[in-house]
């Protein structure tokens, strides 16, 4: 993940790195590292037969937003038959399925759930941005609740244009998508196991970036430590030119605000997953709705 | 030996468990938030928004041409009801006359959308209730042939815009109408077929009957229109107790249900009203006159005259309506949707209070609820 | 009813669309006779035959709502007509006992909730009900205007709820809280509904200024 894992392994990067967050359940072995290059060796040999195969048979999530979904199970149905094409089998889980087709508008509020979808899914996994929405925002382009061009949140393999896209058009995606995984070499892919995660992650609470969350975050902190370093009162007021300030004038206390405010990056995920409880608590009390 | 059932009280808790946004059966983006005691739901509160794309923002920051456009994406599955009622309401604020060919073939485009929304509510109802592969082909075969009537007319598959402020956008070749009178006649074998598979099927019967019964008082609290009203007894049906447009000139009923419907009657409300759009569009073509078919120039700086207006029509999930006020600019001042698709989602906790969890697909399904109908 | 006609275009509007609409409504009632030949509805053609008079369409019900709440006791005020539709406004203290009664008084019966909108005017926010019934064709719109000038600095327009005794209207008030801005007092769960619960100002209002960040780099004042 980050360079200072590279550089705890003793082995360059041609070997499988475990991630940070699972190292303390799984290790390495000798054998694996033989078990990998052997693949890396054959993969030349191998990837084409095997890429045959797993191109025949990529398995679409049932993921429909909107529009773009009706013309997703039509599809399926018997006057285009995708199954064709050997991917007929609509699975509803992220966890059974190959590619994820966001049929249809992607908003700042189900964003999340689609990011979290995309992460779910096992790799190798791909992704058809179907339809105008999801490519720029298409007919919504300047709307303020549309997440405008759904490779600002996940990797994206094939654009299909359209509003919505006819059938013949998801075919055809379909089938670009499929050379795509026949040219792939499959050790090269695996390498980058562990990099295949969301582009940017989104805040379901606010619909916003949580990187800029986090910057709104550390902004803070930074200028309530600074403020109670010149003990002057009053935190809540006044924060971006304190924060400028800081920036400014304290060169000596830049290191420990860093530390301090790094647990400070992670509380807005924390802070959802509070919220999401408070939040169930207070649906249970409320009757009424 | 006979054993003694004894019956001791246990002691429970509630569980709350979220349902959707992606689930294969909440048809797009809905979230509901189930609190559970075992497997009876106690309370559920609906999560909307998912799919909220801002288009009353829209309609005030686009032209009236540019709008006209968008909004068949306010309710995908009828696409012509959202235009139809945004153009009712535009042409009476702005005085437009439509031409009687216009409002002939809006009708009748609009009833065909009615079948094709109807078809695929079937569909994926049946989905619903677990027949994944098989019956769906069917519904969808006659839709596949609807949708080419409709790109030939319309020069699209599902997003028409076809019916504009102040009439319709193309006028069809006799040979349209002659494949359309052509699928009329064979469409009506193709429903017995649709019944014979699930009207007296035992287990759809045991999935439906007696499930979710919508009492009328329930509904007129919430104001729930459409198939789902008229099954439990009431009779509002926009195009005979408000006809607008031709409809007092075509010749069909009120379909309503003496008792107070359940999940079945609700499809069997459906069914009927496709077979009726059939004899509806039948008396659209015999009628259909000759002459004009656009009361208003289509330009990118049209105007409409100042003033407000609330119309409505009749879309196959209840009365979708257009609240708009203008100020005589080119763009709106504001524009208001009555979503039949968010005032019925409303009566979802009161109908699931009490059933088993197996029974909120079918029951939600029954609403015939369209996200983006509900969200916008 | 007709006598009260010129007195209500005599009246001073608080709308520059109202402003507008007196002059706009002629014309478009001098399109109405051409309007007649087209095939009518005969069954709601009450107001139609009225069309061939120059006088703008008054239909026979016109004012029988003012008339009706006036003998309960409820003071209203008449605004220009919405599509020949009787349009009154009343103040956010009756509202709820004015609604009660259209709706379960036998004489009126106006029992169903089409719509609560919320509309920003120049100088008032708007909280618009549109009420049909289930059983006559009467219909009636009932605006509850609260003046800018009223509501505090940082605060929200405020409109009494009527989600405790008509759940239709549950849905409606959140959503219009969450667009536009007017809190509707005493609702049993005022949150946003469609909208993140988090999210930041009230995107109908026209001083609302869009999110620009990296889901949405786009300037929002550009027209692609």
């Amino acid at each position: 993940m980050s360079q200072g894992n590279m550089s705890t392994s003793a082995k360059p990067n041609t070997n499988p790195v475990v991630p940070e967050e699972i190292r303390d359940s799984v290790s390495i072995s000798s054998i694996d590292f033989m078990i990998d290059a052997l693949g890396q060796m054959l993969s030349p040999v191998l990837s084409p037969v095997a890429n045959l195969a797993r191109s025949n048979s990529v398995w679409p999530m049932t993921f429909g937003t909107s529009c773009c979904a009706i013309e997703m199970i039509s599809v399926g149905m018997s006057a285009f038959d995708i199954s064709r094409f050997g991917s007929e089998v609509f699975r509803a889980t992220p966890r059974q399925a190959d590619m994820i087709i966001t049929a249809g508008t992607i908003t700042r509020k189900m964003a999340p759930a689609l990011i979290t979808l995309y992460e779910q899914m096992p790799e190798p996994k791909y992704v058809i941005a179907m339809g105008a929405c999801t490519i720029t925002g298409g007919m919504f382009n300047d709307s303020y609740s549309v997440v405008q061009g759904v490779d600002r949140i996940i990797p994206v393999d094939v654009f299909l244009p359209g509003c919505p896209p006819r059938p013949e058009g998801i075919l055809d995606a379909l089938l670009k998508l499929q050379q795509k995984i026949r040219t792939e070499n499959y050790a090269d892919r695996r390498k980058k196991l562990y990099a295949q995660t969301s582009v940017r992650k989104v805040d379901y609470d606010t619909g916003r970036p949580l990187e800029d969350l986090i910057g709104v975050v550390q902004e803070d902190t930074n200028a309530a430590l600074s403020s109670g370093q010149e003990a002057i009162g009053d935190v809540a007021k006044g924060i971006s030119p304190k924060a400028e300030e800081a920036k400014t004038v304290a060169t000596k206390p830049v290191a420990p605000k860093v530390e301090v405010a790094k647990p400070e990056v992670t509380s807005p995920e924390a802070k959802k997953v509070e919220n999401t409880k408070d939040e169930a608590a207070e649906k249970a009390d409320d009757k009424s709705v | 030996m006979a054993t003694e059932i004894q019956e001791i009280d246990l002691k429970t808790d509630e569980m709350i468990i979220n349902m959707g946004p992606q689930h294969p059966a909440t048809h797009g983006v809905l979230r509901l938030l189930l609190t559970l005691d075992g497997e009876t739901v106690k309370h559920t509160e609906p999560v909307l928004g998912h799919l909220h794309r801002g288009q009353e923002w829209q309609g005030q920051n686009r032209t009236w041409f540019q709008y006209q456009a968008l909004i068949d994406r306010v309710d995908y599955l009828s696409g012509m009801f959202t235009s139809w009622a945004m153009a009712r309401a535009c042409e009476e604020i702005d005085g437009t006359v439509v031409p009687p060919r216009a409002e002939y073939l809006r009708v009748m485009v609009s009833e065909m959308n009615r079948i094709t929304s109807h078809l695929l509510w079937l569909g994926t109802y049946l989905i619903d209730l677990g027949a994944m592969f098989g019956f769906p082909f069917y519904p969808f075969r006659e839709r596949e042939k609807l949708f080419d009537l409709f790109e030939e007319i319309a020069g699209q598959r599902m997003m028409f815009n076809y019916i504009r402020i102040g009439g319709v956008v193309r006028d069809p070749k006799p040979e349209w109408l002659d494949k359309l009178k052509r699928f009329l006649d064979e469409f009506p074998d193709r429903i017995d077929e649709y019944e014979t598979i699930v009207t007296q099927n035992p287990i759809f019967l045991k999935r439906t009957k007696d499930v979710g019964i919508l009492t009328q008082a329930v509904a007129k609290d919430y104001g729930v229109t459409g198939p789902c009203i008229r099954s439990s007894g009431i009779p509002l049906d926009l195009r005979r107790t408000k006809p607008y447009s031709v409809y007092p000139e075509l010749k069909f009923d009120v379909i309503t249900f003496d008792k107070e419907g359940d999940t079945w009657d609700r499809y069997m409300a459906r069914i009927l009203e496709m077979r009726q759009s059939i004899e509806i569009i039948r008396q659209c073509i015999d009628k259909l006159p000759s002459g004009d078919i656009m009361g208003k120039k289509q330009m990118a700086g049209m105007r409409i005259k100042a003033g407000e207006g609330f119309s409505a029509v009749e879309s196959p999930r209840g009365i979708l309506g257009c609240y708009v006020i203008s100020g005589g600019g080119e763009k709106a001042l504001r524009f208001r949707w009555r979503n039949p698709s968010f005032c019925n989602l409303a009566i979802l906790p009161e109908l699931l209070k009490g059933c088993p969890l197996s029974d909120i697909m079918a029951i939600f399904g029954s609403i015939d609820v369209i996200l983006p109908d509900v969200d916008r | 009813m007709t006598d009260e006609k010129p007195s209500e275009a005599e009246k001073p509007e608080e709308k520059k669309a109202e402003a507008a609409k007196p002059e706009a409504a002629k014309p478009a009632d001098a399109a109405k006779p051409a309007d007649a030949a087209k095939p009518a509805a005969p069954a709601a053609a009450a107001p139609k035959p009225a069309a061939k008079a120059p006088e703008p369409v008054i239909p026979a019900t016109a004012g029988k709502f003012e008339q009706f709440l006036k003998e309960h006791g409820i003071p209203s005020e008449r605004l220009p007509l919405s599509l020949t539709i009787e349009t009154i406004a009343v103040s956010g203290d009756v509202l709820q006992s004015a609604l009660r009664l259209l709706r379960n008084s036998s004489e009126v019966q106006l029992d169903l909730l089409l719509t609560v909108s919320g509309v920003e005017s120049n100088d008032t926010f708007d909280s618009v009900y549109h009420l049909w019934s289930y059983s006559n064709l009467d219909e009636l719109v009932i605006k509850v205007l609260v003046k800018k000038s009223d509501v505090p600095e940082g605060d929200l327009p405020a409109v009494p709820s009527i989600a405790n005794f008509w759940s239709a209207a549950n849905w409606h008030e959140r959503e219009t809280y969450d667009l536009m801005g007017i809190r509707y007092a005493n609702h049993p769960y005022m949150r946003r509904i469609l909208n993140p619960w988090d999210w930041e100002g009230y995107p109908l209002r026209r001083d609302y200024k869009q999110l620009v960040d990296s889901l949405n780099d786009k300037n929002p004042h550009s027209m692609r």
